[in-house]
């Protein structure tokens, strides 16, 4: 069986401006978490961009290698069109629809669905995420960011995707709420056998949720393996999770 | 059966209300042509100094407004083209009506297709260009249009303008106001219940999403640049029918008809109803309107006062209607951006965020 993504040496490049990526491979096997850690600017958002395919949108362009989705090649497919494929986005920022109500988001989610199967994947969603059953008929606009998140992750998940991309998920929101919807980020991988690549700066957060992870830096992989092993790899503790050294000693005392 | 019983006498009030309406709707052209009501004769004022030929041009204009409102406050798509649609539907009916004396039914179909394909060139410049500028693109083609229609009339006619028949459906001559009000009133009302009908089909919806967040419809697989294009041609084939009547209403057009003030006053009708409601583009019509013509009776009545009153009401009319219209503008804006029927919307919202919050 193939990988639900598999990356292969690729670079990026944006109109003048140089490479982005450098020869960066990656891969997401069926039903995994997969997470994509890195400091701003290392290449992470290319990197979402280069898969699904918005990169145009920003002067950018695939340099060389080879992007599989599912064994299918998918370097310059039409973002909609990958989509439609069952690649499930939630961008970064949220981007939900502000005005139209939480039901409608989730029906503009479930567009490229059958008719007849709208109702229960809404119905799925909502299962998954009460708050958003709550706050079915509100604007999307008046929602808090943690019920946004929810919106944009059910909006992406009606769908029924098989890979599904999460890009900043805890960004400017409280550490419990992101917890909480990391849970049930898990539930729906367990459940649907759902493949997810998540991009996070939150380091912590992400390896407890992830069961392997890729560390990126100004454009390379300069790590990879399971959760665990990265977890206690030493310069991963040094540069990204934070040690507390003894000052005498200049040994580690607390991680 | 709790619901039954609630939903039942709301089911019949509604319907009350929609007959009410439409007798009121009915009788409404009979009122201010007789100008008295069951015999009883009515005053100027009573009747708010409103004539049948208002109320016509508020429908014609209720056809553009609620395109425009389709195309920006639905589809998010600004444009300040607007009046060149018209022009395209005025000078497709010149060409069919007048030149090759096509009937009246006829050469609105062809108005309507010929602007579709004119709105489908119009939103070409959407596939690359984004903001502002495409608003600029919409404004070029204006003037591209407006060129057109310039050579057009000058070539075949002259500087008076373009001159068309009497409007016939079969032998019916549509030649007074009576006639023209019931032919547009239905008009209206199909085109509010068509675009009503289209904005809650699946890919209506997608289209307002689109307007909230362009980048996120295309991350929940939309194709972006074919809806913008359907937009465009929908909203344009619209328009350009409703220039074809108003040129067969006004009976000569020419290129000035349609400047670009004509355009603008489209998108402040928008804005001053409520931007992405149909209702709102009704109500936005009727001020933009009726207003001039209430505050024109009202004039009329202070002839005799000075002071303050007679400077606004009769020596600087015109620019006081234009400061009433602006100011409406501008404080919508700022304080309720959905327009006149949003500002109930508005409050809710408020409350309900307040309700939540403690």
């Amino acid at each position: 069986m193939s990988n639900m993504l598999e990356i292969e040496n690729l670079s990026v490049g944006y109109a003048r401006k140089g490479l982005a990526l450098d020869n960066v491979s990656l891969s997401v096997a069926p039903g995994s978490i997969v997470a994509l850690l890195g400091a701003n600017g290392a290449g992470k958002t290319t990197l979402i961009r280069a898969v699904t395919g918005l990169l145009d949108l920003h002067n950018g362009y695939v340099a060389s290698g080879r992007i599989g989705f599912d064994g299918t090649q998918i370097v310059n497919v039409a973002p909609h069109r990958l989509v439609r494929m069952g690649m499930g986005q939630v961008p970064e920022g949220r981007m939900v629809f502000k005005q139209l109500s939480v039901e409608d988001n989730l029906a503009v989610g479930a567009a490229i669905l059958p008719r007849a199967a709208v109702r229960e994947r809404m119905d799925a969603v909502y299962e998954l995420f009460p708050r958003l059953l709550e706050r079915r008929k509100q604007a999307a606009g008046w929602l808090s960011g943690g019920e946004q998140q929810m919106l944009a992750l059910g909006r992406a998940l009606v769908g029924g995707p098989r890979l599904l991309l999460v890009d900043e998920l805890s960004l400017g929101l409280a550490p419990l709420i992101v917890q909480a919807i990391y849970k049930q980020l898990v539930i729906v991988g367990a459940t649907l056998g759902t493949s997810m690549l998540i991009v996070e700066q939150n380091v912590r957060i992400a390896l407890e949720f992830a069961s392997s992870a890729y560390i990126i830096e100004r454009g390379q992989i300069t790590m990879s393996g399971t959760a665990d092993e990265i977890r206690i790899s030493p310069s991963m503790r040094d540069s990204y999770l934070g040690t507390v050294k003894s000052e005498e000693t200049g040994e580690v005392i607390a991680p | 059966m709790n619901s039954q019983n609630t939903a039942s006498p709301q089911f019949s009030s509604k319907w009350l209300w929609l007959i009410l309406a439409a007798a009121l709707a009915c009788y409404l052209p009979f009122l201010l042509t007789d100008r008295s009501i069951f015999g009883v004769r009515l005053s100027n004022m009573q009747l708010l100094n409103l004539g049948l030929t208002q109320v016509n041009l508020m429908l014609i204009a209720m056809l553009g407004s609620l395109s425009l409102n389709y195309l920006t406050g639905n589809a998010g798509l600004i444009s300040i083209g607007h009046a060149a649609f018209y022009a395209v539907g005025a000078m497709t009916g010149a060409v069919a009506g007048t030149q090759w004396g096509w009937p009246f039914p006829l050469v609105l179909v062809l108005a309507g297709i010929v602007g579709a394909i004119a709105g489908l060139i119009a939103g070409l410049p959407s596939l690359r260009v984004r903001g502002l500028y495409f608003v600029l693109s919409t404004f070029a083609m204006h003037y591209i249009v407006s060129f057109s229609f310039l050579e057009y009339q000058f070539k075949f006619f002259d500087v008076v303008g373009v001159p068309y028949e009497i409007a016939k459906l079969g032998s019916f001559e549509i030649n007074t106001p009576m006639r023209w009000y019931f032919l547009l009133l239905p008009l209206v009302i199909l085109v509010y219940l068509g675009l009503k009908n289209t904005m809650s089909t699946r890919e209506g919806r997608v289209m307002m999403a689109m307007r909230d967040h362009e980048l996120a419809t295309t991350a929940v697989g939309a194709d972006v640049r074919i809806l913008r294009l359907k937009a465009f041609a929908f909203s344009s084939a619209i328009a350009s029918v409703a220039g074809a009547i108003y040129a067969f209403y006004m009976s000569n057009v020419n290129a000035e008809s349609f400047g670009i003030q004509f355009a603008i006053q489209f998108i402040a009708m928008i804005i001053i109803g409520g931007m992405g409601s149909l209702n709102g583009a009704l109500v936005g019509a009727a001020l933009w309107l009726l207003l001039p013509s209430i505050i024109a009776g009202f004039a009329s009545q202070v002839t005799g006062s000075s002071g303050a009153i007679k400077f606004l009401l009769v020596d600087n009319r015109a620019q006081f209607v234009q400061v009433i219209f602006g100011s409406m503008v501008i404080v919508l804006l700022i304080f309720a951006p959905g327009g006149i029927v949003g500002i109930g919307a508005q409050i809710r919202n408020r409350l309900a965020a307040k309700r939540d919050q403690s």
